[in-house]
């Protein structure tokens, strides 16, 4: 069946492999990628002093801690962040989210938006930027932007605002002229104004003496963090959504995600810029 | 070549019909429960549907007729397969949406003549 | 207008004033309250209160809004305890699908509270419930399960329930259960979908004996 196979990886464990992570995480994992796992496969294999793939297997399937799970999403999954990642939710934003919102209120109306996780920086403040760029309603309304986190020091990174070359890589050179200043090291400072445009704060999305300080928020986006949660974690996260939410809110997850395998809480909506959710 | 989407939570079950439709030569998706089909139903432009009744998150019924309201998503033959064999099922698979009503496990050549019944083609 | 500066913002945004901590009887009156919006707040901090397990239970057989439902069974799952698991069993029966596959969902979470249970659900009479019961061994860690899985290859009447424990004994079977498998391969012999299920456990087997 498959041209290549890695020493040690059949194509059996493959199929195996890729139903019980798809199982787990929902995501999909195709023929093409097949180098890409096997290597991932053999890393961990060899990390956990495996002899087979069977004997790894049968570890990932069983380990009470779900630690080596953990281990193997964080490898399978590609973690890096930069601004305008999945660009597609913000032009979804724009064109779509936005109108429906603002159609619902009145002119000095607040609108509520909820990065989470923030890590360093770069998703709210690239919510920020897309909103003073291509958003003509922003001055009717008063927008608040909340960013999340559970780590600390990150947050205290985002709050810098100190960006490095690749993490500004996506943005037109036009924008980031507009919204950064490089300094003689090469790195990026996002102006003042954009900053104090979000507010952070230390969150644990499972705890809800954490999550139940946000309410009435109108646009959530929690993009590629619960791919990494069980599924008792993720139900309880659905759940702090929702009520974060005000009715007719929407919340859009990574590309990979769905919140068909969490909650039927949710609507689903399909523009066309993407798929997201929104509390009924 | 014709697309259907295979919805059940079941994973060998859709595989059983993903090999029995594959070789059938109709290509496939699936989804494994009613909200995650209709993600799929949005952009996947499928000729059939195939639809397991229970299903967690959103069962069969509700999918179909999330499915018939919805405007934005070509509409298609729905064949609702169930292990009820209760006539109100069947009855509620139609007003739901269905246009066929099969009881699993199926059996391969009775799966495939639907198929092409309900997409138009013609019996062998 | 436009953005609202970090640390200048009014503080209306958070659960302010309804945030009064309720205490249990007070939570189980607000089970019936009539706003679904408080009986869902009040299912939800219920979680602190193991006994309130049967409070709980005897809101779904009433409750008719969806994300209070979903509430009442998140926080069973969390409470997690053996009474909890107890109230969510007759759940699998219930003719409310709603409830049947939410409980499905929830107590496959707990897969060593049902451990106990695992033989007498293996022999239930309803072949869903059984097929639940295989379900749940996915995630079970127990010296058991394969012997179970075996069993129910052996001598399951429904080839349903059949063709889940074989699902699952293609991931976690090895040579010592290729008896089993051709015994239900002869059993089911005019069942195409079975025949397929043994044919597919058997490869997998076979190619990871080959690959040890």
């Amino acid at each position: 069946m498959a041209v290549t196979e890695t020493k040690g990886i059949t194509d059996d464990d493959f199929q195996k492999f890729r139903e019980f992570f798809y199982r787990k995480t929902g995501i999909h994992f195709d023929d093409s990628k097949r180098y890409f796992v096997d290597k991932r496969l053999v890393e961990r294999m060899q990390a956990l002093k495996s002899d087979s793939f069977r004997a790894y297997f049968t570890t990932l399937r069983f380990q009470t801690t779900g630690e080596e799970l953990q281990q193997l999403i964080n490898v399978m999954t590609v973690n890096e962040t930069y601004f305008f990642r999945e660009e597609y939710h913000f032009a979804c934003m724009i064109s779509s989210m936005l109108p429906e919102i603002a159609s619902k209120k009145r002119p000095g109306d607040t609108i509520r938006i909820w990065s989470i996780p923030s890590s360093s920086g770069e998703e709210p403040y690239s919510i920020a930027i897309y909103l003073q760029e291509y958003w003509n309603d922003l001055d009717k309304f008063s927008v608040e932007l909340m960013a999340s986190d559970i780590d600390t020091m990150i947050l205290e990174q985002a709050q810098k605002g100190v960006f490095s070359e690749r993490s500004v890589g996506n943005i037109p050179a036009h924008v980031t002229n507009k919204y950064f200043r490089k300094d003689k090291n090469g790195m990026y400072h996002l102006d003042p104004d954009t900053r104090s445009a979000v507010e952070f704060s230390r969150v644990n999305l499972s705890d809800s003496a954490d999550t139940r300080k946000f309410r009435k928020c109108d646009l959530i986006f929690c993009r590629n963090l619960l791919i990494y949660f069980d599924d008792v974690s993720r139900r309880i996260a659905a759940e702090a959504f929702f009520d974060a939410l005000n009715p007719g809110g929407f919340i859009c997850l990574g590309h990979s995600e769905s919140m068909s395998r969490i909650s039927g809480l949710f609507k689903v909506r399909k523009f066309p810029e993407a798929i997201v959710y929104q509390k009924p | 070549m014709k697309r259907v989407l295979i919805i059940d939570d079941a994973a060998t079950v859709r595989m059983y019909h993903r090999g029995i439709l594959k070789q059938a030569g109709y290509e496939t998706d699936e989804a494994v429960n009613g909200m995650e089909a209709l993600e799929k139903a949005f952009d996947g432009q499928f000729d059939l549907y195939l639809v397991d009744v229970n299903m967690p998150k959103m069962d069969g019924y509700s999918f179909l007729r999330k499915l018939r309201e919805a405007v934005e998503i070509r509409q298609a033959p729905a064949v609702m397969i169930s292990t009820e064999a209760e006539e109100h099922d069947e009855t509620e698979a139609y007003l739901s949406g269905a246009n066929l009503y099969m009881i699993k496990p199926v059996r391969p050549e009775q799966l495939v003549q639907c198929a092409r019944l309900l997409l138009g083609e013609r019996g062998r | 207008m436009g953005f609202a500066k970090a640390g200048q913002r009014p503080a209306e945004a958070g659960d302010t004033a309804e945030e009064t901590a309720m205490d249990l009887p007070a939570l189980i009156r607000g089970l019936r309250d009539p706003e679904a919006d408080m009986r869902r707040r009040c299912a939800k901090d219920l979680v602190s209160y193991p006994e309130a397990v049967h409070a709980l239970a005897a809101t779904l057989d009433i409750e008719r809004v969806q994300n209070v439902r979903e509430m009442v069974m998140t926080t069973l799952a969390l409470i997690g305890t053996p009474e909890a698991v107890a109230v969510l069993l007759p759940c699998l029966r219930s003719d409310d699908a709603f409830l049947r596959n939410e409980a499905i969902e929830v107590l496959k979470q707990l897969p060593n509270s049902l451990a106990p249970m695992m033989e007498q659900l293996l022999k239930d009479q309803d072949p869903d419930v059984r097929i639940f019961a295989v379900n749940v061994l996915e995630s079970l860690r127990h010296p058991s399960v394969v012997q179970w899985l075996l069993n129910v290859v052996e001598s399951d009447p429904h080839v349903n329930v059949v063709a889940t424990a074989l699902d699952l004994l293609s991931e976690v079977g090895d040579e010592n259960c290729i008896e089993s498998l051709l015994k239900a391969q002869e059993r089911f012999a005019n069942e195409p979908y079975l025949q397929f299920a043994v044919r597919t456990a058997l490869d997998r087997i076979e190619q990871s004996k080959e690959s040890t």
